[in-house]
Parts: structure tokens; sequence; C-alpha cells
């Protein structure tokens, strides 16, 4: 029995295009169908979908870029982005290592992860005051002396 | 940090949003093939829950399950499932040692009473009265039980506390023992693997402290969401294996284009994990990927099987000559395989079953 050669990795067929695209467009059709009849959000996942590269890129360029593109420093970087399509945005997390975490399509008209939770908004309020209530603090009118 | 403060709470004191809950259930959502609407209720979950008090306790083991888990790719995105559990008990990672050591594992099973969770690396010897692993002058088998008594519910990490891997591999000299076959009274989770995949441990136990349940399980314990398939249902060499075309050596040319490796002993089709989706490294690659068979190293009985380089179908009175005949008619083949390893995969379940009685 022979064994590995060293540093023999054999291709990988992510260059191939599979039919998937069309698939995942025709899923996206449907849930942006539902979106407009009944106001309910949908998400595909695409890494867990037998998806190779090209068939990425194929669905990429196929959507197209829209008006609006956000990126997120969240525990790593994420971008969300609106794709031609209204309603149907591309969203992408990475981990701080660069590495994708999760990919998907969310049809929605805001994508949640853009929504300011109200937990975080009450936090921010309590951020605010302390703030104001530091800049109102008087300077010491000693130190102001001494240093001028 | 108090105990007392949700998660939620306790993060957002330490500048951590929402939005990273959010991001975090989506990868959650993700790995654990939960539809991507389940990442705002896991987020919800995870931010209202509690931290979780977690008790390990490794025995037979190498450490590499543990090395895995903290090994896990990040760092801040999967380093959340640490902010998520008090570790209050390890002996790799725990700072203090000896008596302190153990008074921390008591002092977390009381206060934590019928909450906590225990994880188990390594298999537990039995034979001899346990004397062949002891901790703090306790037996393995004794400090399992003990500990166990008032744990919410066990998760068995890694093949030897699964299903007793290497040390139960024969002649099992220490009589070698997996957690289920000790633990009948509470609910054991099992994610083998030598070492498990660190996303299926960390997924598993936000599952457990998000929904406060335990996450669907095959007839071995094993989450679905992770074990649910073979290696060989999401390889991407799966349509060399459906053509009948296969590497017949690591150094022939089918090798070099990247055909299906199971003449050369990928144990691919009876192997029930996530390499060939989640993979190794941050996502990288996986054996397979890498030019080398699959060990099923999350299987029972993994040394046992006869050699890693064996077809599959080689052991249960297939010749090489009839593999190579068979291979010739190529799709037919990939049927006629499936049946055999099919068997060989019985086999190996049965002769477990076997074993345990």
């Amino acid at each position: 029995m022979s064994t590995p050669p060293h540093g023999a990795i054999p291709p990988h067929p992510a260059a191939y295009r599979t039919g998937m695209a069309d698939a995942v467009l025709r899923e996206i059709a449907g849930l942006l169908d539902r979106l407009i009849g009944t106001g309910e959000d949908g998400a595909i996942d695409l890494r867990s979908l037998p998806m190779t590269d090209a068939d990425r890129e194929e669905l990429k360029s196929r959507l197209g870029g829209g008006e609006v593109r956000a990126t997120l420093d969240v525990a790593g970087p994420s971008t969300v982005e609106e794709t031609a399509i209204s309603g149907v945005w591309w969203i992408r997390h990475e981990g701080a290592d660069g590495c994708i975490a999760n990919e998907q399509i969310a049809v929605t008209r805001i994508p949640p992860i853009l929504i300011t939770h109200p937990d975080d908004l009450s936090l921010g309020a309590a951020r605010l005051k302390d703030l104001i209530g530091a800049d109102e603090t008087p300077p010491k009118q000693e130190t102001a002396y001494e240093q001028g | 940090m108090s105990k007392a403060d949700t998660l939620g709470d306790q993060l957002a004191k330490r500048g951590v949003s929402r939005r990273a809950f959010l991001k975090y259930s989506a990868y959650l959502a993700s790995i654990m093939a939960l539809p991507p609407s389940a990442a705002s209720a896991l987020a919800e979950g995870l931010a209202k829950a509690r931290r979780q008090a977690v008790i390990w306790l490794s025995f037979q083991e190498c450490t590499g399950c543990t090395e895995s888990l903290t090994r896990a790719r990040g760092p801040t995105l999967e380093d959340l499932i640490f902010n998520f559990i008090s570790l209050d008990y390890h002996h790799t990672l725990m700072a203090v040692s000896g008596e302190a050591a153990e008074a921390a594992r008591h002092q977390s099973m009381q206060e934590n009473k019928g909450k906590y969770i225990v994880i188990v690396d390594g298999s537990v010897p039995t034979k001899d009265g346990g004397v062949y692993s002891t901790i703090a002058g306790q037996t393995n088998v004794a400090m399992l039980r003990e500990t166990v008594e008032n744990a919410f519910a066990v998760i068995s990490v890694g093949t030897c506390a699964s299903f007793g891997g290497l040390p139960y591999a024969n002649p099992n000299p220490t009589g070698a023992a997996p957690v289920t076959k000790l633990v009948t009274d509470k609910p054991v989770i099992n994610i083998p693997g030598c070492p498990p995949i660190p996303e299926a441990m960390a997924g598993t136990v936000a599952h457990l402290i998000s929904f406060g349940k335990l996450p669907e399980l095959d007839h071995m314990h094993r989450p679905k969401a992770f074990f649910g398939e073979t290696i060989h249902d999401r390889c991407y060499r799966r349509p060399f294996y459906d053509r009948g075309m296969f590497a017949k050596s690591f150094d022939d040319e089918g090798a070099r284009k990247g055909w299906c490796l199971y003449e050369v002993g990928c144990k691919g089709p009876i192997a029930y994990n996530a390499c060939a989706t989640l993979k190794w490294n941050g996502g990288v690659s996986f054996p397979i990927q890498s030019g080398h068979g699959c060990f099923a190293c999350a299987s029972p009985n993994f040394w046992d099987q006869g050699g890693f380089y064996k077809p599959l179908s080689a052991s249960v009175g297939m010749s090489g000559s009839v593999i190579g005949g068979a291979a010739a008619v190529g799709a037919a083949f990939g049927a006629g395989a499936a049946y055999l390893a099919r068997r060989r995969k019985h086999t190996i379940v049965d002769t477990v079953s076997a074993k345990d009685k």
C-alpha cells in the first residue's frame, strides 16, 4: 500500500457551476412574494447548500448590487448589502480571523442586525447621560492656575 | 460578574451589543441546520439565559478534545461560548489545583444542584475496581457517579467518552467503558470524534443554554444536526464514487485527479459526522479534501475496523480483484458498495452492542 505523497492536495471542484444559482433565485422569488403578501420575512442559508464558489459568484452577479451597503464591526466584520432586487439582502458574517462564519440571503425590508435592539437603546441613553454629567463637572480652578 | 445577571446583562457591561448575539446566533443556526429565521429566537434565548455552570471531567483521554474546543476558530465569535458558561472545574484549564480544585467542583455541584452540565472527555476504566485512573484518590467511576447525581445533563465529548475510543480497543486492558454504559438515569449527549468538531461542542452547549432542552438526538445519543449524515453523503468527491472512479493508491492518476478514496480505505460511508460541511481549521479543509481517506474517528470501534487503509468492503469478504472488477462497471458499483458499506456499518454497530452487553 502506498502512502499519501506529501503536499499532494487534489483539486476541489469549486470552479464548476451546478445550476444551484437558478434554484436559489426561484426560492428567493417565492420568499419575496410571501413578504409582499403577508409581510413575513424569509432567509436562505447559503453555507448549508452544496453550492460551489462558482455558483455563489453566479448568484451574486445575477442579483446585482443595490443602493445600500453597511459594514459592521461586531465580533469580526460583517457586510449587509441590498441587491439590485429591493428587499433582497446579501449578508456575510466573518469571524475575527476573516473566515466566513455565515452567509445568507435575507428577504426583508430591513435585516434585524441593522436595527438597534431596545436593550442597547437603554444602555446608550445611560451612557449619554454619564457623558453629559461628566461634561458639566466644573474644572478645578487651582489646577488651571498652576498649569497657566 | 454575578451569576444572577442574564447573559445579555453581563455582556452588555463589557460592551458586547445585542448585535453580537444576533450574529453568533445566525452562525449557530447555520451550523445546527436550524432555519435562518431561528437566529432571532436563539439570540433572545441566549441573552435572557443565566450563565451555565459546567463541570468538565477528564478521564482516560489525551486532552485533544479540550485542545479542539479551545482552539476553535475565532477568536471573538467562537469565544462567545466561553462567556455563556461558567467553567467551574477543568483539570487542564483551571488555575487552582489539588484540594482547592476538588472544593470548586463540590461547590458548583452544591450551588447549581439540578442545573449544571457535566462534560466528560475520555473513557472510564472499570476493570479491577477502576484503579487504572484516579483523580484526587478517587476512581474515575466514583467521580463520575458522584458528579452526575445532581446534574441537568451529561455531554460526552470525543469518541473515548462516547464509545470507548482508543482505550476501548482490543484487548481493552483497563475495561474502558463509554459514559452511556455507566450513566443511565440522566440525559446523555454524545459528541464523538477524535477530536470532535469544536462547532459541534459549542453548538450543542449553546442549544442547551438558549432553549433549555436537549437538541434532537439519534439512536446513539448524537445531535442529529451534526451527525445526521455521513461524510460520504456530503463529500465533494461523491460524484466520482457514483461513477465508479476510484484512486487505487495515494500516488496514482486517480489520486492526483481527486477521485474517490473508497478503495484506499476511506470510511466515509459509515462515518456520521459534519467534517465535509463544517471542515477544520476555520473551514480550510478536511481529511478527504487533503487527500486522505476518512478514518471514521467518530464511529464506535474505529480502532478495530481491520486497518485504516483497507476498503470497507474488503473486511466483509470481498477480495481486491472483485473490487477492481466491480469498479469497472461504474455507477452500478456505487450502489453495491453502498450496500456493503451499510452491511459493514451494521456489523460495527452490532459488535459494539454485543460488547456492551
